[in-house]
C-alpha cells in the first residue's frame, strides 16, 4: 500500500508556489488511511451490540440545518465528507482519495474514492459530491456550514471521479472545511425535495459506517452496520443504541447495572462513582473544546479595552478550572488544548494570562472606574460547570472593584443574545474543527466576511485570519495565527479558560474505544464488543 | 411562550452562520417571518380541521406525536393511579377505622413522608437504591407493552411507585377524613344500635358514601398526575407527554408544544366529563 499518492508534476507545481511537503502530505494521502477514525485493533471481532448513554439527543438528524453539537456527535456515524479530521489537526482523505491545490491556491482538485456507496445503495459519483456541496454553500438552504465555504465560487465535475473547486481566494483549510461538521455528501437530488430534512430523521443517506434503523423522540436512536460500507471490514459493530438518560445518576447506575456500555460526563465528580466499579473503566481525553469568558467589545464598561484587560488580569484561571471542573481540564491562553502543541503560543509569552490585581486596579483608574465597576456576568442553565466558575470569578473580580451580578439564562435565550451579537458578559462553552482557521475565522473575523460576535471589530486582526486563512505555507500559517492570537490576548474579546477533559466510562467488553477530542462519536466505527 | 427571547433558527444555526440570508431562508421556511396574530390564526384553522401540523425538527405529524407520548404517559398515570388506589384507599379506610389509635397515628406519619417527599428526590433514591442494593437499573430505552412486555414493566416500576407514594399518602389522608366524617353519622349511630355487623357498617354503608367525593378526588389526581409527569418522565427518560413538551419549549418547536398543549386540554376536560357521568351511576339521585 503505498502511503502517499503525489503525482511528480502536481508535486513540482506545488514545490513552485511554495506548498511545502509537510502540508501535502496532510492532503495527499490515497489508499485507506489506517488511521482513519482512530487506531485499527488487530484482535477486533465483528458482531455484538453497543449501548451508549447520553445526555443530549439531537433535535434532529440533518447534517445541513441543523448546527446542535448532539446532532454531529451521532451522524459522522452515517454521514461523510470528503476529509476526515484528525484530532492531530490532520485533514485525512476520506471519501476524498486525494488532493492538488492548483498552483494559484485559488483551486483544489480531489480524487474521489472508487466503490462508494450510499446506504441508498447507489455508487457516489462526482455529481453527488458537487451537489452536496453546491447544497451547502447555498445560504439560502439555510445551512449554517454556508459561511465557511464562502470562499468557494464553484465547484465542477470534470469526470466521475474527480470535483474541483475553484475558489474566489486562496483557502488552505478547505480540505479541513470539508470534513465532517456540517453538510457530507448525499444522492444527488435527495435535498430537492423541502421535506428532505425531516426524511433525515426517517432514513440515512449517507455514506456512513452506519446507517439509521431507528430515531424515537425523547428516547432512543438506532444504528446499525452498513453491509456495504467501503472500508473493508467495518464497522465491527452490528447495533448501537443511543439512549437519551436523564441525569448522570442514572448513566452511573446504567454503568454499573450493564445497561449502558459507554457513556460521555460532562463533570468529573460524576465518574467518582465509578473509580471502583467492577467492570467498568473511566478514560480521560484531550479536547478540542474550551470554557471561555466573552466580553462583548460594544457592553457598557467593556468597551473599554482598559476594563476588558482588568478583568482578565483578575483572574486565576488554574482556581476558576479547580472550582469548575476539579482540575480535569488544562488551562489555556488563546488556543484549544488539543491544538496547543501545532498552533498556540506559549502562554506566557502571551498578555493578560497572570493575575496581576495591581496592574488591573491601575487599568481600571485609567479607564475613569477609581470607584470599581458594576456588571453582570450570564451563565446558562443546564452547563453545570458554569456554576463554580462563575462564583469563582466573582470572588476574584471583587479583589479589584469589580462587583459581579450573576444571571442564569435559557440555552434559547442565551443562543439569540449571542446571535444578536448582545451578549454582554458571558461564559460559553464551544468546540472546534482541528484548524485555526476555522476555530477563529466566524468568531473573530468583522463583518461581513466573519460574525464578528463579540463586536471587536478590529481590522489587524480580521487581515491576520484572512493571511492565515489565504497562505498556504504552513510556517506563514503558523506565523499569522500566532500573531493573531498575541492581539486576541492584548485586546481581550474573550478569555479562554480551559480545556475540560473529555470523561468517558465504558463496560470493560467495550474494545478500541478511542474518543475523538471534539466529542463526536468517530470511535464507534472501529469499536469492538469482546463476547 | 412566543414572548421568550430565541427562535428555532438560532437554534438550528447555534455559533454560526454570519450569513444572514440562511437566517431569513429558515425563518421564511418556518413562517416566522409572518405576523404573530396570522401564524396564530393558521394554526387554530389547521387544529379546526383536525390538522395539528408537523414537528418543525422532526417533520413527523404532531398528533401522531403527541398520541404516542400520550400513551406512555397514559400508562404511567394509569399505573399510578391503581397502585395509589390500592395503597391509599385501604390505609384510608383503616385509620378512619381505628381513629385515634397508634396505628392512625402510624399511618398519618407514613402519609406525611409520602407527602413532603418531593418526587424527583424519591425517584432518585429508588433509582440509586435498586442499582446499590439489586445491582438493578432500569433500560431507560423505552419499549411499548405491546413490543417488550418486560422490558415496558421494567421502565414503569420505578417512576409508577415514586409517583404512587405521594399519590396514596393524598389519598390516604382524604380517605381517612372522609370515613372519619361518615361513622359520626346518625345512620352509622342507627345500625351500630341496630346490631349491624362492623364489616357491612364499614363497606356496606359508610364506604359506599365516600365513593362520591372519592371519585371526584380520583379525577382530580388523574389530572395532576397526568399535568405533573414531566419530572418524573424526564427523570427516568420517558418518552410521555410532559417530556414532549418540555423539549418542544426548549427548542421552540411552537407546533409541538401547541398541539401538546392543546391535547392536554382536551384530555383534561374529557376526564372531568368522566367524573361528572360517574356520579350518575354512583348515586342514581344525581341522574337527570
Amino acid at each position: 500500500m503505498t502511503e502517499f499518492d503525489i503525482p511528480r508534476r502536481a508535486a513540482l507545481a506545488l514545490v513552485l508556489a511554495g506548498i511545502s511537503a509537510p502540508h501535502l502530505a496532510e492532503a495527499q494521502q490515497a489508499s485507506i488511511d489506517p488511521l482513519l477514525y482512530g487506531p485499527t485493533d488487530p484482535n477486533a471481532k465483528r458482531g455484538g451490540k453497543l449501548t451508549i448513554g447520553s445526555l443530549v439527543e439531537p433535535p434532529a438528524l440533518d447534517p445541513f440545518r441543523q448546527a446542535a453539537d448532539a446532532r454531529v456527535r451521532v451522524s459522522v456515524l452515517m454521514y461523510q465528507g470528503l476529509f476526515y479530521e484528525d484530532p492531530t489537526g490532520v485533514a485525512r482523505p476520506l471519501l476524498a482519495e486525494g488532493a492538488t491545490p492548483g498552483a494559484d491556491g485559488k483551486s483544489w482538485t480531489f480524487r474521489l474514492r472508487r466503490g462508494v456507496k450510499f446506504h441508498t445503495g447507489a455508487a457516489m459519483t462526482s455529481a453527488d459530491v458537487k451537489y452536496s456541496y453546491d447544497f451547502m454553500r447555498n445560504a439560502a438552504n439555510g445551512s449554517p456550514g454556508a459561511g465557511d465555504l464562502s470562499s468557494v465560487a464553484s465547484i465542477e465535475a470534470p469526470d466521475d471521479h474527480t470535483v474541483v473547486f475553484h475558489l474566489v481566494r486562496p483557502n488552505a483549510a478547505l480540505p479541513m472545511t470539508l470534513t465532517n461538521k456540517y453538510g457530507a455528501v448525499v444522492p444527488k437530488g435527495f435535498l430537492d425535495d423541502a421535506q428532505s430534512g425531516p426524511r433525515m430523521n426517517e432514513i440515512s443517506v449517507g455514506t456512513g459506517p452506519f446507517k439509521l434503523r431507528q430515531f424515537r423522540p425523547n428516547s432512543t436512536l438506532v444504528l446499525e452496520r452498513f453491509a456495504d460500507y467501503w472500508q473493508p471490514g467495518l464497522p465491527y459493530l452490528d447495533e448501537v443504541t443511543f439512549v437519551t438518560m436523564p441525569n448522570s445518576a442514572a448513566m452511573v447506575v446504567g454503568l454499573q447495572s450493564r445497561r449502558v456500555d459507554l457513556a460521555m460526563f460532562s463533570r468529573p465528580q460524576d465518574t467518582q462513582a465509578l473509580a471502583n466499579a467492577p467492570g467498568v473503566e473511566v478514560h480521560r481525553w484531550p479536547s478540542l473544546g474550551q470554557k471561555s469568558l466573552d466580553l462583548d467589545c460594544k457592553f457598557g464598561p467593556l468597551t473599554d479595552v482598559r476594563v476588558r484587560q482588568a478583568i482578565a488580569l483578575a483572574i486565576d484561571k488554574k482556581v476558576v478550572m479547580d472550582a469548575a471542573v476539579v482540575g480535569y481540564g488544562t488551562v489555556i491562553g488563546t488556543m484549544v488544548a488539543g491544538m496547543q502543541q501545532g498552533w498556540g503560543v506559549p502562554l506566557d509569552q502571551l498578555a493578560n494570562q497572570k493575575p496581576d490585581l495591581d496592574r488591573a486596579r491601575a487599568l481600571l483608574r485609567a479607564a475613569g472606574h477609581a470607584n470599581g465597576v458594576d456588571i453582570e456576568l450570564t451563565t446558562i442553565i443546564g452547563y453545570d460547570w458554569m456554576e463554580p466558575a462563575a462564583l469563582t470569578i466573582a470572588e476574584q473580580l471583587k479583589r479589584v472593584d469589580i462587583r459581579v451580578t450573576i444571571r442564569k439564562l435559557e440555552l434559547g435565550v442565551w443562543i439569540r443574545n449571542f446571535r444578536a451579537k448582545e451578549m454582554g458578559f458571558t461564559f460559553n462553552d464551544w468546540g472546534t474543527t482541528p484548524d485555526p482557521g476555522l476555530l477563529y475565522y466566524r468568531h473573530f473575523r468583522a463583518a461581513p466576511e466573519g460574525a464578528d460576535f463579540r463586536n471587536w471589530n478590529n481590522a489587524r486582526a480580521s487581515a491576520l485570519l484572512d493571511r492565515g486563512q489565504e497562505t498556504a505555507d504552513p510556517a506563514q500559517r503558523r506565523e499569522s495565527y500566532a500573531a493573531f492570537q498575541q492581539l486576541l490576548a492584548e485586546e481581550v474579546p474573550t478569555i479562554m479558560l480551559f480545556s475540560a477533559d473529555l470523561l468517558t466510562a465504558n463496560r470493560t467488553r467495550l474494545k478500541n474505544y478511542v474518543q475523538h477530542g471534539t466529542g463526536w462519536y468517530f470511535g464507534l466505527a472501529k469499536a469492538w464488543v469482546e463476547g | 411562550m412566543r414572548a421568550v427571547p430565541g427562535d428555532i433558527v438560532g437554534q438550528m444555526l447555534g455559533q454560526t452562520g454570519s450569513d444572514r440570508s440562511a437566517e431569513a431562508a429558515l425563518r421564511g421556511f418556518f413562517g416566522l417571518d409572518r405576523p404573530l396574530w396570522r401564524q396564530f390564526l393558521d394554526w387554530l384553522w389547521a387544529t379546526l380541521h383536525g390538522d395539528l401540523g408537523r414537528s418543525w425538527y422532526r417533520g413527523s405529524a404532531v398528533a401522531g406525536m403527541v398520541w404516542d407520548a400520550f400513551l406512555v404517559t397514559a400508562e404511567l398515570a394509569l399505573a399510578t393511579l391503581l397502585l395509589a388506589t390500592l395503597i391509599g384507599v385501604p390505609l384510608g379506610v383503616l385509620a378512619g377505622i381505628v381513629r385515634g389509635s397508634r396505628l392512625d397515628a402510624a399511618i398519618q406519619g407514613v402519609n406525611l413522608v409520602g407527602l413532603s417527599a418531593p418526587v424527583f428526590w424519591l425517584g432518585l433514591m429508588l433509582l440509586v437504591g435498586a442499582s446499590q442494593l439489586l445491582d438493578w437499573s432500569p433500560p431507560f430505552a423505552w419499549s411499548g407493552p405491546t413490543e417488550d412486555f418486560g422490558e415496558n414493566l421494567a421502565n414503569l416500576v420505578l417512576p409508577v411507585v415514586s409517583l404512587a407514594m405521594l399519590q396514596a399518602a393524598a389519598y390516604s389522608q382524604f380517605v381517612r377524613g372522609l370515613m372519619v366524617e361518615q361513622l359520626g353519622r346518625d345512620y352509622i349511630r342507627a345500625a351500630r344500635a341496630k346490631g349491624m355487623p362492623p364489616f357491612d357498617i364499614y363497606f356496606r354503608h359508610a364506604l359506599a358514601n365516600v365513593m362520591i367525593p372519592l371519585v371526584t378526588f380520583m379525577g382530580l389526581i388523574l389530572v395532576q398526575i397526568l399535568g405533573g409527569v414531566v419530572v418524573i418522565e424526564s427523570l427516568f427518560s420517558l418518552p410521555g407527554l410532559g417530556r414532549l413538551i418540555l423539549t418542544g419549549i426548549q427548542g421552540r418547536d411552537y407546533p409541538v408544544v401547541q398541539g401538546a398543549l392543546f391535547f392536554v386540554v382536551v384530555i383534561a376536560t374529557t376526564v372531568n366529563l368522566g367524573v361528572d357521568l360517574l356520579y350518575g351511576l354512583l348515586d342514581p339521585r344525581l341522574k337527570p
